[in-house]
């Protein structure tokens, strides 16, 4: 589902945030809306009070506006928009029928893993992103059952993180929140007894840990020291009663050492309370890396079989993200959860007859690229 | 700008310095078995610690990243995560934090059954001579709070503590009126022959809370033979008794252990298959203590450790196959072990730790006030030997027991880090140290490891426990790690092409 | 090197082992024998400078042959000398390591090594990772 939007921007300035209305709004009611013109729908006679007009016709006024709209059938009334004023762009933040929310923070990033989703970019957002975020976590309407704050490397946010933390604490207490993280700065005491002492009840990080050795997780996220501080920082949040999960991305690097990895898991980091294996994503960093990275899941099945069985016989939660079923072993069809988001997936052309259609999380948009050559009707 | 991918070699760069972490080792089946300083073990092929002294594993091997991983070597390139470690090696010790938990309070000397094996006084005499006191049981309840453990079980032990039921339910309401002042949690267990015992005390015990522990030592004949009484109706006064208090005190609250003599050394698998008829979901294979009266007549319940550990180990080969068949059932010695072998913790129980549990972890306070370091050092004083008794209830504090020339000297010999032929030992992180034990069979606290049985035992069945971890049969180890979660047995998995 | 001699032995002696301690210390050898005495007497007699030897009589209990018995105590003392290697690398590390499990009060607790931020991170004169960093 489309994320982005543009047309022409007037009278906007940096950004503004808002959630959209198509209906007409009495005067002091509007005052967080954005007031959407439909397609051939008629324009109103007045603005004032909104903070802002998106329209798919020119729309003439004073009042900020972004007219020309390429799109807006995926807009729904509640959405949470911005309006950027230097390029046009009209990016949907949050949408309340969505089953997964999440907090964009930064796009810079303290590491640079070769199959990185979301490529980090060395400019300073953070100031920008905070006064977005700050807007947007007020207008998160109804609350969120879930919330995922990510990046990025949300730490490098600094005390802002603990800021938008704090504020999501007291306006949305009732969300629990999930934290991608690479887990680095919780390394360093004094950063882990801070971040603790924001005090958020329901908070867990999800940090990613890729080998048993540091030489190996070190290439994969392109950092030097990574494995260490990660694995330091692990403790640390255990020791500060944070809360802590484990991600690894299943690929050509991550499964040769695939069991030796959960068997470091459950020796030294017992403590966490989930482990999610996740499949590859053919976006961002991957394709410029796939041949070192590509391994077809089903190819792999035996390893992630013992791996999920190694866990699974300790008692340690463990889920499989990302994969069709029809390339898993049946044995591992309960381990495996619809993960991918909404605006995210996509079914083939053989999932259309496919009895397990309802249980299966399909694939990711990007996958028509690069899947399994053994997806299959099952 | 865009950022540049590097290759692998500038993050796992050629190391210039390797170094060792502490290790033990020894030899398997052609194989070397290295354990690190937090009990985690790993087989390498033959030559490997010599390869490890010389420096000479090459750093691009896939074992030398599994000795990285396994905390037995670092390089220059990372860190050894010295704090990892550590924390693994304290959660290894954790049954040192917390002192003392567990308080044994022989309530009564006087018992109607004459056990061979027993290690208390056959007494029948009347009531008051051997029976605890309300001001020793009162004295022996603040000591027990005194413990800084936030929680403590007590145990009520005899002779048959049944026989002194009222004492029984003064101490059980004192505990509890202490336990709220002091702040502690409190649970409380009874270990009975229940052969006396009588709905109305059932019914006080599940409402009390008690738990109940009793002795099923197998078959009617073996039962019987094992544990006289009038009447020679001890087994079938057990089943009865069993029964009734599953009803009563509740399923889950009624354990069994059972007690090995050289009668029941060949029939193992009987007295296996006498637990299954009988619901139980665990036994204790474990061997006779050598004190008390078993010394005296060792001519009944004599036996060599060999004849035990065959015994063991067609036991737990018979318990394996009841388990494959679907009935969940634990042996608790194997459990112990795996624990320590396979998982991160330590153990609680008191005969396999190091620093040995004894004091640390177990006080007995006799009818008498006396204050002993385990019940096998109760039994020694049975027979005259006072080397464990730690001091009185009625003269002594918490400190003063525990700064006493008896405890201070068990502590000396209480680590098996420093025992000769421990401080080697490949299996030193599961196994531990029994002074108590080597005074009693070998007349020497620190004791003497080739001819020791502790050694002997702990060391075969630790071998034993690794044939089949090595093997790594998927079922066998699903058996063993349901035991190990308290989790059900691993459903059977479909054999399909 | 360490090797054995049968032929002259003694009556009741079951094998002798003469032992360079070059290769396995004095007390990897008495660790050996420690071992050897549930089954066997020990005598350790020092032949020469740098030598002892050793003379393995059987106990009653003893099953072992001669030719077993001479490989295996030769193959401990070599352990046992592995392992005097291996503590001698490790004792300083391990010290260390079990004052950190044991102590209650931080203070042996490292600090990370490295740095946790990126490159407008480095740039920032009073950025985050220059206040926590250890340089």
């Amino acid at each position: 589902m489309r994320l982005t939007t543009s047309g022409s921007a007037r009278n906007i300035g940096d950004a503004i945030i808002g959630r959209l209305t198509t209906q007409d709004l009495p005067r002091d009611l509007r005052r967080d809306h954005v007031r959407l013109v439909p397609k051939g729908g008629p324009l109103p006679g007045e603005v004032a009070g909104y903070r802002a007009v998106l329209s798919h016709n020119d729309f003439p006024t004073d009042a900020p506006v972004i007219d020309r709209l390429r799109e807006s059938d995926h807009f729904r009334d509640g959405d949470v928009v911005v309006l950027e004023g230097a390029n046009g762009f009209v990016r949907s933040l949050y949408r309340p029928y969505e089953q997964h929310h999440s907090l964009f923070v930064t796009e810079r990033c303290s590491s640079n893993c070769l199959m990185c989703s979301q490529p980090p970019k060395d400019k300073d957002d953070v100031e920008m992103l905070t006064r977005r975020n700050q807007e947007l976590i007020r207008l998160m309407s109804p609350a969120p059952e879930y919330l995922t704050i990510t990046g990025g490397e949300p730490t490098l946010l600094g005390d802002h993180l603990f800021g938008l933390i704090e504020q999501l604490r007291t306006s949305l207490p009732d969300t629990e929140l999930h934290m991608l993280t690479n887990g680095r700065t919780f390394a360093w005491p004094d950063y882990t007894r801070q971040f603790a002492a924001v005090g958020h009840p329901n908070i867990c990080l999800g940090i990613p840990l890729y080998s048993d050795n540091a030489g190996d997780h070190d290439y994969i996220v392109q950092a030097v020291g990574a494995f260490d501080q990660t694995v330091a920082g692990l403790h640390q949040a255990a020791r500060n009663g944070i809360r802590t999960e484990i991600r690894v991305v299943l690929h050509a690097l991550t499964i040769p050492r695939l069991t030796r990895l959960v068997e470091y898991i459950y020796r030294n980091l017992s403590f966490v309370e989930h482990v999610a294996l996740m499949g590859l994503e053919y976006i961002g960093y991957t394709p410029r890396n796939i041949d070192a990275l590509w391994l077809d899941p089903f190819d792999y099945q035996q390893e992630l079989e013992k791996a999920v069985e190694y866990l699974a016989m300790r008692n340690m939660t463990v889920s499989i993200y990302n994969h069709q079923l029809c390339v898993m072993k049946p044995s591992l069809w309960p381990f495996a959860r619809k993960s991918i988001s909404d605006w995210k997936n996509l079914y083939l052309p053989e999932c259309e007859r496919c009895s397990a259609l309802e249980d299966c999380g399909g694939l990711f948009k990007w996958a028509v690229k690069k899947h399994s050559a053994h997806i299959h009707t099952l | 700008m865009a950022r540049s991918f590097y290759p692998l070699e500038k993050f796992a760069p050629h190391p210039q310095h390797v170094s060792l972490l502490p290790f033990q080792f020894t030899r398997l089946n052609g194989e070397e078995l290295l354990v690190n300083e937090a009990g985690e073990f790993l087989f390498a092929p033959d030559g490997t610690v010599r390869a490890l002294a010389e420096g000479r594993v090459g750093a691009t091997s896939e074992l030398y990243k599994d000795l990285k991983a396994k905390h037995i070597l670092y390089d220059d390139t990372s860190s050894p995560l010295l704090d990892v470690l550590a924390t693994k090696i304290r959660t290894k010790c954790d049954h040192i934090n917390g002192g003392t938990k567990l308080h044994i309070f022989v309530v009564t000397l006087r018992c109607e059954h004459s056990c061979h094996y027993c290690q208390v006084s056959r007494q029948t005499a009347t009531k008051g001579e051997f029976d605890m006191s309300h001001e020793t049981a009162d004295r022996a309840i603040s000591l027990m709070f005194d413990s800084p453990s936030p929680h403590v079980t007590l145990e009520l032990q005899g002779g048959e503590p049944l026989l002194a039921f009222d004492m029984i339910q003064y101490i059980i309401a004192r505990a509890k009126e202490q336990a709220a002042i002091r702040d502690k949690g409190l649970s409380i267990v009874v270990t009975t022959n229940l052969a006396c015992a009588t709905d109305e005390m059932l019914g006080y015990l599940r409402d009390e809370q008690v738990k109940v522990s009793t002795s099923l030592d197998g078959p009617a004949f073996l039962h019987n033979t094992n544990r006289p009484r009038p009447g020679n109706d001890s087994y079938e006064r057990a089943i009865d008794g069993i029964e009734r208090a599953r009803a009563i005190v509740g399923y889950n609250n009624v354990a069994a252990l059972m007690t090995t003599t050289s009668a029941s050394l060949d029939h193992v698998e009987a007295i296996i298959d006498e637990y299954v008829r009988r619901d139980f979901h665990a036994i204790f294979l474990r061997p006779i203590s050598p004190y008390g009266f078993a010394i005296k007549t060792k001519g009944r319940t004599g036996y060599e450790m060999e004849r035990f550990l065959e015994f063991y180990k067609q036991g737990l080969a018979h318990i394996l196959n009841i388990n494959r068949s679907g009935y969940r059932l634990a042996e608790v010695y194997s459990q112990i072990l795996l624990q320590k072998i396979l998982t991160p913790n330590g153990t609680g129980y008191v005969d396999l730790q190091s620093p040995a549990g004894e004091a640390w972890n177990v006080l007995v306070y006799n009818y008498n006030g006396d204050v002993f370091a385990s019940d096998e050092s109760r039994m020694l004083a049975e027979m005259q030997d006072w080397t464990f008794r730690l001091g009185n209830v009625h003269k002594d504090s918490r400190r003063s027991l525990f700064t006493s020339e008896a405890a201070l000297s068990m502590f000396e010999a209480s680590c098996n880090q420093s025992l000769a032929g421990c401080s080697d030992c490949a299996f030193q992180s599961y196994c531990g140290a029994d002074p108590i034990y080597h005074h009693a069979t070998q007349g020497d606290m620190y004791g003497h490891r080739p001819t020791s049985g502790f050694c002997t035992r702990n060391m075969a069945v630790i071998k034993h426990l690794f044939s089949f971890i090595r093997e790594d049969d998927p079922e066998t180890m699903g058996i063993f790690w349901s035991w190990l979660t308290n989790s059900p047995l691993p459903a059977k998995r479909a054999v399909c092409a | 090197m360490v090797d054995t001699a049968q032929s002259e032995a003694p009556s009741g002696v079951l094998a002798v082992v003469r032992v360079n301690h070059d290769l396995v210390s004095v007390e990897a050898l008495l660790k050996t024998c420690y071992w050897f005495s549930r089954d066997f007497v020990c005598g350790v007699s020092h032949s020469e400078p740098g030598q002892s030897t050793v003379e393995l009589k059987p106990k009653p209990t003893c099953l072992t042959s001669p030719q077993d018995a001479k490989e295996q105590f030769i193959a401990q003392a070599m352990d046992f000398a592995l392992r005097e290697r291996i503590t001698a690398k490790t004792s300083d590390v391990r010290d260390l390591l079990l004052a950190k499990a044991f102590s209650e009060s931080g203070v042996l607790e490292e600090t990370p090594q490295g740095v946790f931020g990126d490159m407008v991170e480095e740039e920032n004169p009073s950025g985050m990772f220059k206040i926590l960093s250890n340089g």
